[in-house]
């Protein structure tokens, strides 16, 4: 399992920090080609805010259109962190290691992109920063009886997701502790006195260790529910709606959730490739690595496949006229076939025809190839399921319609893809995004068993 | 100090004779103007965002030329499960202890998730700002609010006129606030007052004088005696019903099915 | 082998690899009075089991499915159970956990009970109401609503038995794969006809470096195979017994509800079968306590699956408010059935996540054991909710289920069909330890070979190899 040398501290700390200590000549420049879509979907949304909702491409029938794909889109993203770090940190899979912070922070940061989408979607968006986005902030005006209504799943939506923020957050700071007293000794000057508070005193002496496991452990045990918890809630935000049909089925919650797991591994996937480029970490973010999440990404891609066949399945299944419709607006007409084959391919066929082989699992191109088009698949899924539902003729209306996107709602999509990116490249200046302290640990427990004439690669198991 | 004011516990509900409707869209216009509805504008209508409260939905029976033009209007059904309510985050919508089912505009932060989890689809989305021409400044309802763009919108039964019967009855009558003193000071909505054959009938499902109550009375119980049916019985046909009944929504709005005198003759 | 220094759970201690061939070769042959004693009270209750098969024929005859809801719950039970356990050797031998190996010849000898499922499935097919409609009548569907459609050749009958047998046969193909190395050592050991027996099945098998590899292979294709069979097939039992035969019912979920259930179940099953071999079964050296206490993670983690999946489908239902949906949770989860659902509720949740919540309960043998105990009852009493419901639900060509009868007993002849199914199984299974050994015995041998004890700075732990 574990090829690759094992490498001395003082190379892992040299090689790990060289993102933070010196910058190389392509960063800013990126920073700066991103901020300029960044600033522009801000403009944009200071526009589609000031001209009202009618600059949208939206109408009467298709009421959930762009915003909404992608709000579920990155919160798909954000399972990532989870399903890497704490799922494989209680099951103790030795590959994980380097692949944990980016995931976590690539959590935290889709989570924050993925909540301006309502806030963006909503009509007045200034009432909805006070009505929803206050609430695990600041208490309600409860002495005026002025409450949210619990029934709605849209207030379940961001109850699960600030949950799921707040202890993402804890996680990466947590794993983040040893780290930072690592870099507070190697800076000088105002970074010095930052990463000194931000290591909130880390000596590196037993019990800090002890308890920073035990909470690590902790925390991955709590935020599993969180994360399983988030996106079924944003599933039943389509769930519980019955009129509109293909909406309503039982298995959106653990399909979602699935599929989630499928874009945000593959997302994080394409993040440790572009590491291993930019930062030169080949050492690090080692091949075998990568060909163990590929493994895992065949095993969770056909869980996501089953259950798509179920939904798909099941929605035939009743034989109802205007599930029918929905059904046959998807798979039969323009420009929605198209796209659904374009799904179909792109999210199962063709990253698991090249995951499916050990030495293309190895090659980063085919990987990067797998997972970009993973990530279009499903959010191409999403765009599926929810618009062509709405746009179908309804029971009692003429008046339907399809949905184009306006120039407003791509230039906010672009835009929030540009700000996950810049804020990942922003924070690889500020914290290493491969835990030294985890990959150390790991060289710890390497060891070898003599088995007859060879030698296979082992490790301590703590417990 | 104001004393307890005297109320009926009004449960207000809605007849629609499809026998007599004639698809004249009187009802769609009266409502257009006393509710403030914006103009619906070629623009706005080609973006499809066009919008009314009432509108009378057309359909086509049969093949050319042995064809009939069904009609039939719709508004919002008042649900007394209404799968809108349950769904808005802040409380816009909700139903008030009269059987309505109402929108509360300043609330209301415009997700739509109402209008997507509507099955009749008589919620509509605010997407411009309500502009009209300067000329019409004065023909507005002082009583209706105007809605800003971000909120949503439907059928309130006209609420204003309602508010306004009691109000009236109230300061006239001295408080004698009974079903025959509202009748008479008019809380009839805007459609009902225009149809002109009375296709739609108004007023207080409880009050036993009123047009609609043997309706809501037959409709009531027939889905009671459903539900404590184990077997399936022929049913003494009946011209009540209500839209998509097996939704298990429950409108306060009933429908009577119409009365064919030419049938549309079916292809053997 | 026997380093004598036992300072880890995880860790085994074996006698020398040739005492282990031998001790499990006397282990098969051996009939002590108390497997006799069982194999005894089994083959009563299976003679019962076809006396009430026979009754209930010659009472109802095969025309109507209603009075054959026991029947169905009993085949699906079984079913769910014994076609779920080979997954266990499968599944944890494709993530190469180390802990599996005392386990997987237990989970695969399930296989053989696949041959039961596909001989008890028989009836069912003939009593399953035909898609299309014999006699269309007031407010009845020509066609009923099921996973076929439009009917293909066969369907579904054909399809479902010929899914169940591939299946058995995957499995019994699993189980001669995996057992081929330790029978080819047990032709050696072996007399009499077992020998004999041993000989025939392990074939050409010497160990050369070849067929360790083809072995390995073909482990992991059959493996496979036999998952993906194992889902589809009980996709389309599941639902052409159950939903498709309740008016209207539409739920995407219950099929995925379905397979988690026998996850869960099955091992639940295996190791309650681990844990009766452990205590009286005189197998104590070979499984330590670590293989149920690293099952125990996975149970819970499927208890929780179960849990959620159940929430998911439930919140769905209810919040819809559509009446047959409504129509659907009054029948199956509060009304006529709401005893069975809290029970179940009670048995593959909330005793076994209370059970399974606490490391120093989950660290012990029979912790683990009572959660799978539990989670079977849970599986079984979601059986006979699910299918007697089914099958009794009226008028299955109805547009949707309108009408919601009350629960359906069990008579004399039910409880006969259901023991007897029962016993059955254990019957089968008993018989089959005298004839196969019961551990994998190549599969801990192996695993010996990759672990041992080390220093890590000043503690001794457990290193486990993992060849790739």
């Amino acid at each position: 399992m574990q090829e690759g040398r094992v490498l001395p501290s003082r190379q892992i700390n040299a090689d790990l920090l060289r993102s933070i200590l010196n910058s190389p000549k392509w960063f800013w420049i990126s920073v700066a080609f991103l901020a300029f879509f960044v600033l522009a979907a801000f403009s944009t949304a200071g526009f589609l805010i000031n001209r009202g909702y009618g600059v949208t491409g939206l109408n009467n029938q298709v009421l959930w259109g762009f915003f909404i794909t992608n709000f579920v889109f990155w919160i798909g993203i954000s399972h990532a962190g989870v399903m890497l770090s704490a799922i494989l940190r209680l099951s103790k899979a030795e590959w994980r290691r380097p692949a944990t912070r980016a995931a976590e922070v690539l959590t935290v940061f889709s989570l924050m992109t993925a909540m301006l989408m309502p806030l963006i979607h909503t009509g007045r968006p200034w009432r909805t920063l006070y009505w929803i986005y206050t609430l695990p902030f600041v208490p309600y005006d409860f002495a005026r009886g002025i409450w949210p209504n619990v029934r709605s799943p849209l207030v379940w939506d961001p109850s699960a997701v600030y949950t799921y923020l707040t202890s993402s957050i804890l996680f990466v700071i947590i794993a983040l502790l040893p780290d930072f007293a690592v870099l507070r000794d190697r800076t000088t000057g105002l970074s010095h006195r930052i990463y000194s508070v931000l290591a909130m005193g880390w000596q590196g002496n037993a019990r800090q260790w002890k308890l920073q496991i035990i909470a690590g452990v902790l925390l991955s045990a709590l935020i599993l529910p969180v994360f399983v918890s988030v996106h079924s809630i944003v599933s039943w935000d389509f769930g519980m709606a019955v009129s509109i049909k293909s909406w309503h089925s039982t298995i959106f919650a653990p399909y979602f959730v699935v599929g989630a797991v499928h874009s945000g591994v593959s997302a994080v996937v394409f993040v440790m490739i572009l590491l291993r480029w930019a930062y030169g970490w080949q050492d690090y973010i080692r091949l075998e690595h990568i060909d163990a999440l590929g493994r895992l990404l065949v095993v969770v891609a056909t869980g996501w496949f089953y259950f798509f066949v179920m939904e798909i399945l099941f929605g035939f299944y009743g034989m109802e006229s205007d599930e029918l419709a929905v059904r046959n607006m998807q798979f039969m007409e323009q420009p929605w076939n198209i796209l659904m084959f374009f799904f179909v391919g792109l999210t199962y066929f063709l990253p698991v025809g090249l995951w499916l082989t050990r030495s293309w699992r190895r090659n980063l191109w085919l990987m990067s190839i797998a997972c970009i088009s993973v990530n279009i698949g499903m959010w191409l899924e999403r765009f599926l399921i929810f618009v062509p539902a709405q746009a179908r003729k309804q029971v009692f209306t003429f008046n339907w319609y399809t949905y184009a996107p306006s120039i407003v709602e791509i230039m906010i999509i672009v835009g929030t893809f540009a700000m996950v990116t810049m804020l990942m490249l922003l924070l690889s200046r500020v914290v290493p995004l491969i835990p030294l302290y985890d990959i150390k640990e790991g060289d710890i427990l390497k060891t070898q068993v003599q088995i007859g004439r060879r030698t296979v690669p082992a490790t301590f198991r703590e417990d | 100090m104001t004393t307890p004011k005297p109320r009926i516990d009004h449960k207000w509900g809605m007849v629609v004779d499809l026998d007599r409707c004639t698809g004249c869209q009187a009802c769609v216009v009266a409502c257009q103007s006393e509710n403030n509805l914006p103009i619906n504008t070629k623009d706005v209508f080609l973006q499809r965002r066009a919008y009314e409260w009432i509108r009378i939905e057309r359909y086509w029976e049969g093949e050319f030329p042995n064809v009939k033009a069904r009609f039939i209007p719709i508004m919002c059904q008042h649900c007394e499960n209404a799968p809108c309510e349950p769904v808005c985050p802040v409380f816009a919508t909700y139903h008030n202890d009269e059987g309505l089912n109402v929108q509360v505009y300043n609330r209301c932060i415009g997700t739509r998730y109402c209008a997507n989890n509507c099955p009749y689809q008589v919620r509509f989305f605010n997407y411009w700002e309500p502009v009209w021409p300067e000329r019409m400044r004065h023909q507005l309802n002082p009583d209706v609010t105007i809605r800003s763009r971000g909120v949503m919108e439907r059928c309130s039964f006209c609420i204003q006129r309602i508010r306004r019967a009691e109000l009236t009855v109230e300061r006239q009558e001295q408080g004698k606030l009974d079903h025959k003193t509202m009748k008479e000071r008019n809380f009839l909505p805007a459609c009902a007052m225009a149809c002109p054959t009375n296709a739609l009938q108004f007023g207080d499902q409880g009050d036993a004088s009123g047009p609609v109550h043997h309706y809501f009375e037959e409709a009531n119980h027939r889905l009671e005696e459903r539900h404590h049916r184990t077997e399936r019985v022929e049913e003494h046909p009946s011209r009540v019903y209500r839209l998509l009944e097996e939704m298990g929504t429950k409108p306060n709005v009933i429908y009577l099915k119409r009365v064919e005198m030419f049938p549309v003759k079916k292809e053997a | 082998m026997a380093a004598g220094e036992h300072s880890h759970e995880g860790m085994w201690v074996f006698p020398a690899p040739e005492a282990v061939t031998q001790d499990m070769a006397e282990k098969a042959e051996a009939m002590p009075k108390a497997i006799a004693r069982a194999l005894a009270v089994t083959g009563i209750l299976f003679a019962l089991g076809i006396a009430g098969f026979v009754m209930r024929a010659l009472d109802d005859g095969f025309g109507a499915h209603g009075p054959w809801g026991y029947y169905a719950a009993i085949f699906m039970f079984l079913f769910m159970v014994t076609g779920a356990a080979p997954l266990a050797a499968v599944a944890f031998r494709f993530t190469k956990s180390h802990w599996r190996r005392p386990l997987s010849r237990v989970s695969e000898l399930f296989a053989l009970l696949g041959v039961l499922n596909v001989i008890m499935f028989i009836p069912l097919m003939i009593v399953l109401p035909s898609i299309k409609n014999p006699e269309v009548g007031v407010e009845e569907l020509e066609i009923r609503r099921s996973i076929w459609f439009e009917t293909p050749i066969g369907a579904p009958l054909a399809w479902d038995f010929l899914g169940l047998l591939f299946l058995a046969i995957c499995s019994l193909a699993i189980l001669w794969l995996s057992a081929m190395p330790d029978m080819a050592e047990g032709r050696l050991t072996a007399t009499g006809f077992r020998r004999k027996l041993y000989s025939l099945l392990a074939g050409r098998w010497y160990g050369t470096k070849r067929q360790w590899i083809l072995h390995k292979v073909g482990l992991g294709l059959l493996g496979a195979f036999y998952f993906m069979l194992l889902v589809f097939v009980q996709f389309t039992v599941a639902s052409d017994y159950a939903m498709s035969l309740v008016a209207g019912w539409k739920d995407s979920i219950f099929p995925p509800l379905f397979t988690l259930t026998s996850f869960q179940s099955s091992l639940g099953l295996i190791l309650v079968t681990l844990f009766i071999m452990r205590r009286w079964g005189g197998y104590e050296q070979y499984i330590g306590v670590s293989p149920f206490w690293s099952a125990s993670k996975i149970l819970l983690g499927l208890t929780l699956l179960w849990a959620y999946h159940t929430f998911a489908f439930l919140i769905t239902f209810w919040y819809g408010r559509l009446e047959i949906e409504q129509n659907v949770l009054k029948y199956f989860f509060f009304e006529a059935y709401g005893g069975a659902f809290a029970a179940n509720l009670f048995f593959s949740f909330i005793l076994p996540f209370l059970i399974l919540l606490w490391n120093p309960v989950r660290k012990t043998d029979w912790g683990p054991t009572l959660a799978g105990l539990s989670a079977l009852c849970g599986a079984f009493i979601f059986n006979l909710k699910t299918f007697v419901g089914a099958f009794n639900a009226g008028d299955v060509y109805a547009i949707f289920f309108e009408f919601i009868p009350g629960p359906t007993w069990p008579d004399l002849w039910d409880v006969f069909m259901v023991v007897g199914g029962l016993g059955a199984a254990a019957f089968i299974y008993l018989a089959a330890t005298r004839l196969f050994p019961i551990l994998s015995v190549w599969e801990t041998k192996e695993g010996a070979k990759y672990q041992k004890m080390d220093t890590l700075v000043r503690g001794r732990y457990l290193v486990l190899a993992k060849p790739e």
